[in-house]
């Protein structure tokens, strides 16, 4: 029943995506009203809705009936793991795909003709292509609500390692959010192409749906990270694994275009976007797809790949008809679009803005390299070769070193001149310092050493702008208050003198119009003053994120190069060190759970506390899985693990690491999502308050002309 | 002032000193670590893990191995190339030098110049008309953002230097004149073809109306592979884990020999009960291979069976000259 229902809903969102894609485009192409195409977007994201509650239902009401069900549920997983199974396997997470997509076109579609920008029926009618395309996926090649007959008694349930960790719940569709939210720019991209320009609104939309999907995908990418710390055991975070650089592709490429959004000039002509921005808009939703096909069709092994699916040619069909289109295009408009290179000093803001998005691209160069190499070694060679952390890190460590010194030099970034070199000091002589300090008093290695300096003077840098401009921000508020209320003292005054004779009354009017019009310069005044503080807002949050990737590297950099970990066979009473740790087996105990095996060991940590890391056994998949048992602390990590433990419980084999300042990864993750997603906030306001200065600056001429 | 200003250079001049003397530390080149090895060689019965990665007892058996034959004074390069011996190229987690490897260098090196030329050429030939059109489009523009009524100014001047988008409704054929309305259908109906066919190609080409292929999984010689490390597990001891690598070899291809040897580590491991169920297997196939035979003899007497005599002894009549008879003589003799 409930599969039949999910079928017929699947059917109803092709036919409904189809009809949005093609109401769009008749917006577009022939001007006629948005409002059917806005209803047909809404039908797209009900239906995409219903199959997902559709979904939920079977697997909360263990239907195994349910193809997707019998596949992925099971009567012993927890209520909150049943929930998040959804996302656990490709078709299921295929609807959250759907689901997300349709919600950013409706979120889109109901925006204000105004708001919007001129292009967006043509980026509706692209978004609709892409929806129209992974309907069609999931409805004709996989389906999670074909029929299982006779249906099973329980199933084997979710993959062990997608049951074990609360952000499950939330890394999935946070990424899936951010990664799908860079659609919207993609359709702006090609919109733009299409028609040969773009209008500032536009612009300014494909900046914040970027921003927020940025900071989306920082944030998931983040979890997804933390999520391999906790459940998969091996102590690190960051494998180079193909499903990683496929997330992170396309976060290079936002990241590039975000800076190439903040350009100020762009070059003179119709349009309102740079080649640059228009390019890596194309590029980064490309890459999200690519990075769909290579994790989901099984060409690249990952341990995080939970899918192995036939859906891989379609998939690289769609990427490869979407580059062909997006190249296509480019070649079509390929004089309509300039760089957006400014002409200034070497080190003046919009060459750094462009030096930033050449390293991100040579980055996403090195990355992509590396992923689909083993795909190229098996088409040449016939053999499989793998490209493991080392390369990555040879690689692509030293283009980020470069990234963070542009970082180091964002604050003190001006319009049409170099940085001032006395503003630089301080910034300098604090990497300088660090890397004196760190360098002497241990051997990290160059990169790792270079990383602590350049994020120290990053950190030093955004402080001292900080407090600068914290001291230059005060007076001029005050004074636009000021104004502010004397302004509108005068209006008072001016008001009652009206009241009083007729006579003036005509020249009071006159008066009072020039009050107003006093007050309205006035609250423009204070607007200017707010929006300049909104913007310096912004300005901050988006350096917000640079002093949480500083933070980041710094976390990254100590944990790779200060961990210590050791691996012992102990018996019960037998103690394991590492780095100043100690942990005594104080025993094994065995049981079964919830159908499987576990193997749960007691360590006593010297200096109080126990840590209980565990084996457990899924019988259902037949899959080991080691949970770690994690000691958090702000300086560092104690991360313990079972490798295997003896049938009798007398002893067992114990990996004990010490993982200094691993919690700075999180934290500098997290500190550069909330700058992204502050900086898309402060956008908001800023463009709420902007109304009104728009309005008064035309009121000049209307009275000029009365 | 001038005081200061020699401090301030001693001061810097130390701080250059004292990173350059940490650099210079850092950049001696450290000997290898079991760590570095590991992250260097893949897991052979892994999804694409290094060895530093996995916990998978393989891996673990082989950050042994490493740990063992650095501390015996061999080079990294040595004990990789001891593994590539035992478990062929594919164990590298890094392409080796030369050949195909080139590829990761010399593409993102490509990328990286036309990206660099890109660059450069477009600021070049912006570099002149960019001073100019600056300089007319944009004369209150603030030089650093400084006074506020230069600010406000810039405003105003922004919204005057886009009049024309505010002007303009759409960018559709219709607000161009003449035969543009025809062509735009027409584009229309070409995208809604288009769209239909993208529907019918994802649809002709779903799986279901294909006969359905199970994608071929990379499984070599994973089976060989995995007896091999169990067996350097059993040398070492590690008899619980090496029943767990026999599992999953036999897992991959089913094989009487190896069913023997899972039987004889869980003897070892003291699970008597499970090694005669495997031993089992083994005497359904071929009832009177004699080593099947001890390890059942052996089973039934570690779980206290009274049968475990009479097998031994069947075991004496069929193999009366193997290493194994003298000891099981004794151990009947001492029964």
């Amino acid at each position: 029943m409930t599969g039949r229902f999910g079928t017929a809903v699947l059917g109803t969102g092709l036919v409904a995506a189809v009809a949005s894609t093609l109401l769009w485009l008749r917006v577009a192409l022939l001007g006629v009203p948005a409002r059917p195409a806005r209803v047909a977007t809404g039908a797209t994201l009900a239906a995409a809705g219903a199959a997902v509650v559709a979904l939920e239902v079977a697997l909360i009401g263990h239907d195994f009936g349910v193809r997707y069900v019998a596949e992925n549920g099971a009567r012993d997983v927890p209520l909150y793991f049943t929930v998040t199974s959804l996302w656990a396997a490709l078709d299921g997470s295929l609807l959250l795909w759907l689901v997300i997509l349709a919600g950013c076109a409706l979120l889109l579609a109901l925006r204000r003709d105004e708001r919007a920008g001129l292009l967006r029926p043509w980026a509706m009618a692209v978004i609709g292509a892409v929806t129209v395309f992974f309907f069609a996926l999931t409805f004709f090649a996989a389906n999670p609500f074909t029929t299982v007959d006779p249906a099973p008694a329980d199933g084997p349930g979710p993959n062990p390692l997608l049951r074990d960790h609360a952000a499950m719940g939330l890394h999935p569709p946070v990424l899936y959010a951010g990664y799908i939210g860079l659609v919207v720019p993609f359709g702006y991209a090609l919109a733009a192409l299409l028609a040969g320009r773009a209008d500032r609104v536009s612009v300014a939309v494909l900046r914040r749906w970027t921003l927020v999907a940025w900071s989306l995908l920082t944030a998931g990418i983040v979890l997804g990270a933390w999520w391999s710390y906790a459940v998969l055991g091996w102590g690190g975070y960051w494998a180079w694994d193909p499903v990683e650089n496929a997330s992170l592709l396309p976060w290079l490429t936002a990241t590039a275009l975000l800076h190439t959004l903040l350009a100020r000039r762009v070059a003179p002509g119709a349009t309102g976007l740079s080649a640059w921005s228009v390019a890596l808009a194309g590029s980064t939703f490309l890459l999200v797809l690519l990075g769909t096909f290579l994790t989901r069709s099984g060409a690249v092994a990952s341990v995080h790949a939970f899918t192995a699916s036939p859906l891989g040619p379609m998939l690289l069909g769609f990427v490869l008809l979407a580059a062909a289109a997006v190249l296509g295009l480019a070649v079509w408009r390929s004089g309509a679009f300039r760089s957006a290179a400014p002409g200034g000093p070497l080190l003046a803001r919009d060459s750094a803005l462009l030096g930033n998005a050449v390293l991100m691209v040579v980055l996403t160069a090195v990355v992509l390299t590396g992923t689909l190499f083993p795909l190229l070694a098996q088409a040449v060679r016939g053999s499989r070769a793998a490209v493991g952390p080392g390369y990555f890190n040879r690689a692509a460590l030293p283009v980020a070193l470069v990234v963070l010194l542009l970082m180091a030099l964002a604050p003190f970034l001006r319009p049409d001149r170099a940085p001032d070199a006395r503003a630089l000091r301080l910034p300098a002589a604090a990497g300088l310092g660090t890397a004196a300090v760190v360098g002497l008093l241990s051997r990290p290695g160059l990169t790792a050493l270079a990383a602590f300096a350049l994020a120290a003077s990053v950190l030093a840098g955004l402080i001292q702008s900080t407090v600068a401009k914290a001291a230059a921000a005060k007076p001029r508020a005050a004074a636009a208050k000021a104004a502010v209320a004397e302004a509108a003292a005068g209006k008072a005054a001016v008001a009652t003198a009206a009241v009083t004779t007729a006579a003036v009354a005509t020249a009071a009017a006159g008066n009072a119009g020039v009050a107003n019009d006093a007050v309205a310069t006035a609250g423009a005044e204070a607007t200017g003053a707010w929006r300049r503080g909104a913007r310096r807002l912004l300005a901050s949050a988006g350096l917000l994120a640079h002093a949480g990737f500083a933070i980041l590297a710094v976390g990254a950099a100590a944990s790779s190069v200060y961990t210590v970990a050791s691996e012992r066979q102990v018996t019960v009473g037998q103690e394991v060190h590492a780095g100043g740790v100690t942990v005594r087996l104080l025993g094994v105990e065995r049981g079964a759970r919830g159908g499987g095996m576990v193997a749960r060991l007691r360590l006593a940590v010297a200096g109080g506390g126990t840590m209980e890391p565990s084996l457990r056994y899924y019988p259902a998949r037949d899959m080991t899985v080691s949970v770690p048992a994690i000691r958090s602390g702000p300086a560092r990590d104690v991360y313990a693990t079972v490798l295997g433990a003896a049938e009798d419980g007398t002893g067992a084999t114990v990996r004990l690491a010490v993982n200094p300042l691993v919690g700075l990864v999180w934290l500098g993750g997290a500190t550069a999502a909330a700058g992204g997603l502050l900086a898309a906030a402060g956008r908001v306001v800023a463009r709420r308050r902007g109304v009104r200065p728009a309005r008064v600056d035309r009121r000049p001429a209307a009275v000029g002309s009365a | 002032m001038r005081l200061r200003r020699l401090a301030a250079l001693a001061v810097l001049a130390l701080l250059l000193l004292a990173a350059g003397a940490a650099a210079w530390r850092s950049v001696r080149p450290q000997p290898e670590t079991p760590a570095t090895v590991a992250a260097s060689l893949l897991c052979p019965s892994c999804q694409g893990e290094t060895v530093a990665q996995s916990q998978s007892p393989m891996a673990a058996a082989m950050r042994d191995t490493i740990a063992e034959q650095l501390a015996a004074g061999r080079t990294g390069a040595q004990v990789r190339q001891w593994f590539v011996e035992r478990y062929g190229p594919a164990v590298l987690a890094e392409p080796p030098p030369g050949g195909l490897g080139v590829v990761l260098w010399v593409v993102p090196g490509c990328v990286a110049a036309a990206a660099l030329a890109f660059a450069i050429r477009a600021r070049r030939r912006r570099a002149a008309p960019a001073a100019r059109v600056t300089a007319r489009t944009h004369p209150g523009e603030p030089r650093d953002g400084g006074r506020p009524a230069a600010a406000h100014g810039a405003g105003r001047v922004t919204a005057r230097a886009h009049p024309g988008e505010l002007r303009e409704e759409r960018f559709t054929a219709r607000a161009r004149p003449g035969g543009g309305g025809r062509r735009a259908s027409r584009a229309w109906d070409a995208a809604a073809v288009g769209v239909v066919g993208l529907v019918a190609a994802v649809a002709l080409a779903s799986p279901s109306h294909r006969p359905q292929e199970t994608p071929a999984r990379p499984v070599a010689d994973r089976a060989a592979t995995l007896v091999t490390l169990a067996r350097s597990l059993e040398d070492k001891g590690r008899y619980a884990e090496a029943a767990q690598i026999y599992r999953d070899a036999l897992r991959e291809r089913p094989d009487d020999r190896t069913t023997l040897r899972l039987a004889f580590t869980l003897l070892r491991s003291q699970r008597p009960a499970e090694a005669e169920k495997a031993v089992r297997r083994v005497l359904g196939n071929a009832p009177d291979d004699p080593n099947a035979v001890l390890l059942l003899g052996l089973a039934q007497r570690g779980q206290g069976s009274p049968a475990a005599t009479a097998t031994l002894r069947r075991f004496l009549t069929l193999a009366p000259d193997a290493p194994a008879a003298a000891e099981v003589r004794r151990m009947l003799r001492a029964d």
